[in-house]
């Protein structure tokens, strides 16, 4: 099932989502980008309604560019959240919702900070030190109780996140087999291979 | 030929007998280092009817022992039946009284023995243990049981249990530097907690009220009397020379 | 499932003699899972006016944006700061414009308000979902927790508190409510409003 996956560390942040498409029962791919770099510094992995995932990450993805292209300058990752939030909660109350979960992982460069939103489907958003979706959050987020260090430098922050990945594989009956991994800093977005 | 009666088109109806009510009221038990309190509320009610103003909850065992129980009402008068007739055999067979964790044991395995048509009662015992310590012990519908300091039950649980928490238990506090809590609380500082407590209720939950029955159970030679002294409305019902002493204290609450 | 009890939070505000407190949770889930610890729910309004808003998380944001937009609108307007009875009024036709598909809120406002006399009187309300207003003299409580809380502030909340003693109040009345409740904890937060400061201050509370 689908699960990703977030955490905070000294100056970055780790995204990390499974890379599986499914319709019912079949797996229909397995090499899927589920995170999307929506500005220089800004990833979002998304989650849910099949359909709905990538016609709403498309959406948010050319409205912040457009933010971009007019203001010179694209949205911090505060604003960025509120702006996706509100796309989200009017979208709820409407004929039909949308139904996606985020994980809004960024780098504010003005605040030289890492900064990571958990976003559901409803418009909840809040702002956390690490954060899952989907069913490997049951098993995730204890893990990163236990583990997780807000200043721990990367290569510290990448062992935490495959300790999350071999225990979703561990424990998930449904667990997928690969993950995209991204992360975000003060240089940027980049991929990494685990 | 025999005339033929057909129903038109009648859909097959179901009919469901629930043989169980709740009737409100809350119990409630509080267990001090030689003294037990068990008290209720006296009013019994279904739905937003007052049944009557005057339906004791809590009874009197033995000189150790009192059983308040609560939930549906029926269930409840049966049971506390039950388990007297079992106490008299007891008593008939070996010339004593029970000890309270036997009748604490007896109690569980009487709901078990009902556990798939069980008495639909929330019980709390309380008394003085063979050591002369006081004790209370609260059981779930189907016999699980516990022994505890103190134990809240029936409508207004959820008022009563975090307020004992913090007064009896002293959760969330810290003593001053220097100082520690009480390791028990005294009698009379039990008794203001459990009318406390009550009125409290009373004053925010409609299946509380009218009146207040405490029970208290004193151990043999407890100095305790001594702050039962000024208390009004206080009777005692101690039947045995055994030195276990029941009180029961009754007052109003509010009967709106 | 309720989707009053979906996020889960709690929130209570008492009265004391010149001053008011607000008091609230941290915590924000999913049902059963926790997903945070830092969710706040109680929101300055004016200096003297907090409001808190317990229910569905993306209402809490919603609705504290739409409030922050009317107040504002209103002060702009009116050219003077909005008193805890207007604001109040305000919360409730809010809530009530949506009768037939409300905000999944109850909201809990604490502030102190003028008198006609130039004195300051302490205000505390809460509404339910659709706007329904309840003004009290002593307290007020709302949320997954809010049977606890009305058992413990009813034991333990007393007339005419000072600022220190009414702190201590609110946060022991609400500390031992969310402990017995599954959906709130993790956490608390309090505001005590005096007439010329806000105290603010964390509580570390069980983390289970």
């Amino acid at each position: 099932m689908e699960t990703s996956f977030a955490l905070i560390g000294k100056g970055y942040v780790i995204v990390a989502a499974d890379t599986t498409s499914a319709r019912s029962i079949v797996k229909m791919k397995n090499d899927e980008d589920k995170i999307k770099t929506v500005s220089p510094h800004l990833l979002m992995t998304y989650s849910g309604e099949p359909g709905d995932t990538v016609q709403f990450a498309e959406y948010i993805e050319r409205n912040l560019r457009l933010y971009q292209i007019r203001n010179i300058y694209p949205l911090r990752p505060a604003a960025a959240s509120s702006w996706i939030r509100r796309s989200l909660a009017e979208s709820l109350r409407s004929r039909h919702p949308y139904s996606v979960n985020l994980l809004l992982g960024g780098y504010d460069t003005s605040l030289s900070e890492p900064k990571l939103y958990w976003i559901d489907y409803l418009g909840t958003v809040t702002e956390v030190p690490f954060a899952a979706h989907g069913y490997g959050s049951y098993f995730v987020l204890s893990l990163m109780d236990r583990y997780h260090d807000p200043e721990a430098p990367l290569e510290e922050g990448l062992e935490t996140l495959k300790k999350c990945i071999q225990e979703v594989s561990k424990r998930l009956i449904v667990s997928p087999e690969r993950y995209k991994v991204k992360i975000v800093d003060k240089d940027g977005v980049r991929d990494i291979d685990l | 030929m025999a005339d033929m009666v057909s129903i038109p088109h009648s859909q097959p109806q179901q009919h469901q007998f629930n043989p169980y009510t709740e009737n409100g009221g809350t119990i409630l038990a509080i267990a001090g280092a030689d003294f037990s309190v068990i008290a209720g509320d006296t009013r019994q009610s279904e739905g937003y009817s007052i049944q009557t103003r005057y339906a004791p909850k809590v009874f009197r065992l033995t000189d150790k022992a009192v059983l308040a129980v609560n939930g549906f009402a029926a269930d409840g008068n049966m049971f506390v039946k039950k388990v007297r007739q079992r106490l008299e055999w007891y008593r008939h067979a070996h010339a004593k009284d029970m000890p309270i964790r036997a009748i604490a044991r007896l109690i569980q395995t009487m709901l078990y023995s009902r556990r798939f048509f069980p008495y639909y009662v929330y019980n709390i015992l309380g008394g003085i243990e063979e050591d002369g310590t006081g004790a209370v012990y609260s059981f779930d519908p189907v016999g699980s049981y516990e022994r505890e300091a103190c134990r809240a039950a029936g409508a207004a649980q959820s008022l009563v249990q975090p307020f004992l928490d913090n007064q009896i238990y002293f959760k969330n506090q810290t003593p001053a530097p220097g100082t520690s809590f009480p390791g028990h609380l005294s009698l009379s500082t039990v008794l203001s907690l459990v009318i406390d407590s009550f009125t409290s209720a009373t004053e925010r939950h409609i299946e509380v009220g009218d009146g207040l029955e405490m029970y208290i159970v004193l151990a043999k030679n407890s100095p305790s009397i001594q702050s039962l002294r000024d208390i009004r409305g206080m009777s005692e019902l101690t039947a045995t020379e055994d030195g276990e002493r029941v009180f029961v204290v009754r007052r109003d609450l509010k009967k709106d | 499932m309720s989707i009053m009890e979906y996020n889960g939070g709690s929130v209570i505000a008492m009265a004391g003699k010149d001053c008011v407190a607000i008091a609230s949770d941290l915590r924000l889930g999913n049902q059963m899972l926790s997903i945070s610890s830092n969710f706040q729910r109680v929101f300055p309004v004016t200096d003297r006016i907090y409001i808190g808003l317990p229910g569905l998380a993306t209402d809490v944001t919603t609705l504290r944006e739409r409030f922050r937009l009317r107040v504002n609108m209103y002060t702009i307007k009116e050219e003077r700061e909005i008193e805890p009875e207007a604001f109040t009024h305000l919360v409730s036709s809010t809530l009530y414009e949506h009768r037939f598909g409300p905000y999944f809120i109850s909201p809990v406002v604490a502030g102190i308000s003028k008198t006609p006399t130039g004195g300051i009187k302490p205000f505390i309300a809460a509404t339910d979902l659709i706007g329904c207003i309840n003004f009290a003299k002593d307290f007020v409580v709302s949320g997954t927790a809010s049977s606890k809380l009305f058992g413990v502030a009813e034991g333990l909340w007393e007339p005419d508190l000072g600022p220190e003693d009414l702190f201590e109040t609110i946060s022991q009345t609400l500390l031992n409510a969310v402990d017995r409740d599954a959906f709130s904890g993790w956490g608390a937060v309090v505001h005590v409003i005096t007439k010329d400061q806000v105290i603010t201050r964390k509580l570390k509370a069980r983390m289970d």
